[in-house]
């Protein structure tokens, strides 16, 4: 055989290979990331679970022990920005993201309800924020939303802030979002109980929150 | 947007990779190893070097001075300037050498860089016909290399390594990692008989190319790719010598390169355009079925790549901007992540890496086998940095020059 016909073979063999390892490599590397979030949502519906259970049991339970086994906001934090990424990455049709968007979104509503109960029993003053948003194309501002949501929830730390897909096809995620009584006009920000709609500017959203009560909040808690 | 740019990306890395891997191989091949180690000449038949001229007063004396240090025995060897009606002091410098026992000095007036060659190669009578431009610089051993190389009754030609003469600034190292790149390819290709163009900074011919294939022609200005080409028609061989190294002046400026780039460009596509019936045609064996076919191809990705690249960057740069136009400075100037989670780790990222590490390691390569001693880490850095960058420019030109019919002058 002609030496330029077997290396255009040889070449188009290796070529493929290097292809195909090419793309096993970032579908492993996806694995992982994946992994990763699974890992991280494993910790927090335990830590949920075990709060649950402490709190079912022990009714006398300390608030300052309840304070320190909650789950971190900077936790859930993590994870919001993690599947934020694969979602990215993976495209948010991807029905391993689409899965764990789910888990994700029951673990904050279970969270959600939980702090709820805890800050009752020790008389807390969290400021709670649900935020519903849609990357289906059809909200403009939800991106923008969601960053001065981030900024925000990394500056004041007791911001509790638990942010949806309004159109995943959760059965809490509806009975929460009928609930509340939240209609399309996305993006909506429901704060303390309150629903807002087409708030997307940090000023606007400054404007709605208790910014006195989170500071008072903060120093409640650090006590 | 990102579909658009996927879908040209892979393809785009495909072709890239396969030609990479294909060279590679060849490299490895008993052939290349053999070319890469034959010994210089030890017979000297006459040779003419043609040296065409136009406006070289600056460059003109140290070209003459190079071929003047040749390695080789000098009563074969006579120099024949060529003055293609200069308009500066070429002429003077010419008269320099007018009593000079092995050099010839011929003026005309201007007629294009082709009628000067084919002036110098009628008023001459050697064996063998060496090409240098006026801008370029024969290491000593140049010619014995190439001789070496005509080593076959097929072998029409045998064209040199060319690097940059001394360069200095970021534009010329950017070149000199391109030149390297360019060394190892047509090494590679001179084994499978793919090369298109005899470069004009130095080519050896044998006489018998002129008398069986006609003279240089004007060729839209790349009268050394139009006559390769006709060589390949009629079945003679371009061999490559590594080791004949000649140095050339490179554009020191963008603008400059670009222009330069547009000739060779528009020049290439158009004389593809004159020879379309080389492509695919097997006769031609990898030139006809590889080379030119994917280089054609090439042009249309770089620009292809660069529009939607560039609208994609403008896209995501707009949404940045209007997304985080609420939140203070300081929280933009947050330091990327460094958690391995957010490693831009994706199949194109890791194939074009990996592609890019071929080219690179191909540079390399072009630079040990013609045993240049200049540094190349940092034209590679220049190359890698800058290349992809400005080479769209003269490629969208070129392709507008083309399809327009648009005519530039050479300078």
């Amino acid at each position: 055989m002609n030496s330029s016909i077997r290396n255009a073979l040889i070449a188009l063999v290796i070529t493929t290979l290097i292809f195909g390892t090419g793309f096993w490599t970032a579908q492993t590397y996806n694995n992982l990331r994946l992994k990763e979030v699974r890992a991280i949502q494993d910790n927090i519906a335990i830590d949920i679970l075990s709060l649950e259970t402490q709190f079912e049991l022990l009714g006398q339970l300390s608030c300052t022990n309840i304070s320190e086994n909650s789950v971190l906001s900077s936790e859930l934090n993590a994870l919001a920005l993690r599947l934020s990424y694969t979602e990215n990455q993976l495209g948010s049709e991807n029905a391993e993201v689409l899965n764990l968007k789910k888990q994700y979104s029951l673990l904050q509503i279970k969270d959600y309800l939980l702090m709820q109960q805890v800050a009752k029993k020790c008389n807390l003053s969290p400021v709670f924020v649900l935020y519903f948003y849609s990357n289906e194309g059809d909200c403009a501002t939800c991106e923008q939303a969601g960053n001065v949501l981030t900024y925000l929830r990394e500056t004041y730390k007791e911001l509790r802030v638990y942010s949806f897909d309004y159109r995943l096809d959760l059965g809490a995620l509806k009975t929460l979002i009928t609930v509340n009584k939240i209609n399309q006009d996305l993006p909506v920000f429901v704060i303390d109980g309150k629903v807002n709609y087409g708030l997307s500017d940090l000023e606007s959203i400054e404007n709605v929150l208790p910014l006195e009560k989170l500071a008072t909040t903060t120093n409640e808690t650090d006590n | 947007m990102q579909i658009a740019f996927d879908a040209l990306m892979y393809p785009f890395l495909f072709l890239t990779l396969y030609f990479e891997v294909f060279a590679i191989l060849t490299f490895f091949d008993r052939e290349a190893k053999r070319r890469r180690t034959l010994k210089k000449s030890d017979t000297f038949p006459s040779v003419s070097v043609i040296v065409p001229c136009f406006n070289e007063e600056k460059t003109l004396r140290d070209t003459v001075s190079s071929l003047l240090g040749l390695d080789y025995p000098k009563e074969q060897l006579s120099i024949v300037l060529v003055n293609d009606g200069s308009t500066d002091a070429t002429r003077q410098v010419m008269d320099e050498y007018a009593n000079h026992p092995h050099i010839k000095l011929m003026h005309q007036k201007n007629s294009g860089k082709h009628t000067a060659l084919n002036a110098g190669i009628n008023a001459s009578r050697s064996e063998y016909i060496a090409c240098l431009d006026a801008d370029s610089f024969v290491a000593p051993n140049a010619l014995r290399e190439s001789v070496a190389h005509f080593d076959g009754p097929r072998i029409g030609a045998v064209t040199a390594s060319i690097s940059v003469y001394e360069p200095t600034g970021m534009v010329e190292k950017m070149q000199q990692a391109e030149y390297a790149l360019g060394i190892v390819l047509r090494h590679i290709l001179s084994i499978m008989n793919g090369l298109y163009v005899t470069p004009g900074p130095f080519t050896v011919y044998r006489r018998d190319v002129f008398e069986k294939v006609g003279p240089f022609r004007a060729a839209h200005q790349t009268e050394d790719m139009e006559i390769a080409l006709r060589m390949q028609r009629s079945g003679w061989h371009i061999h490559n010598a590594p080791r004949a190294v000649v140095y050339t002046k490179a554009p020191a400026t963008f603008s400059l390169l670009i222009k330069q780039r547009i000739r060779w460009t528009t020049g290439f596509m158009r004389n593809c355009i004159d020879n379309r019936d080389i492509f695919g045609n097997p006769i031609y064996g990898v030139l006809g079925l590889l080379v030119l076919p994917f280089n054609f191809i090439l042009i249309f990705f770089g620009i292809a790549l660069f529009i939607v690249g560039m609208l994609r960057l403008g896209e995501n740069l707009w949404q940045w901007l209007i997304h985080t136009s609420q939140l203070p400075l300081t929280e933009l100037l947050h330091f990327p992540s460094l958690n391995w989670f957010f490693a831009p780790v994706s199949a194109i990222a890791l194939l074009l890496l990996i592609a890019m590490t071929f080219a690179f390691g191909l540079m390399y390569v072009g630079a040990k086998i013609s045993k240049i001693s200049n540094p190349m880490m940092l034209p590679i850095v220049w190359f890698a940095l800058l290349y992809g960058l400005v080479a769209p420019f003269w490629l969208m030109r070129a392709a507008l020059d083309v399809a327009l019919d648009i005519k530039r002058s050479w300078r």
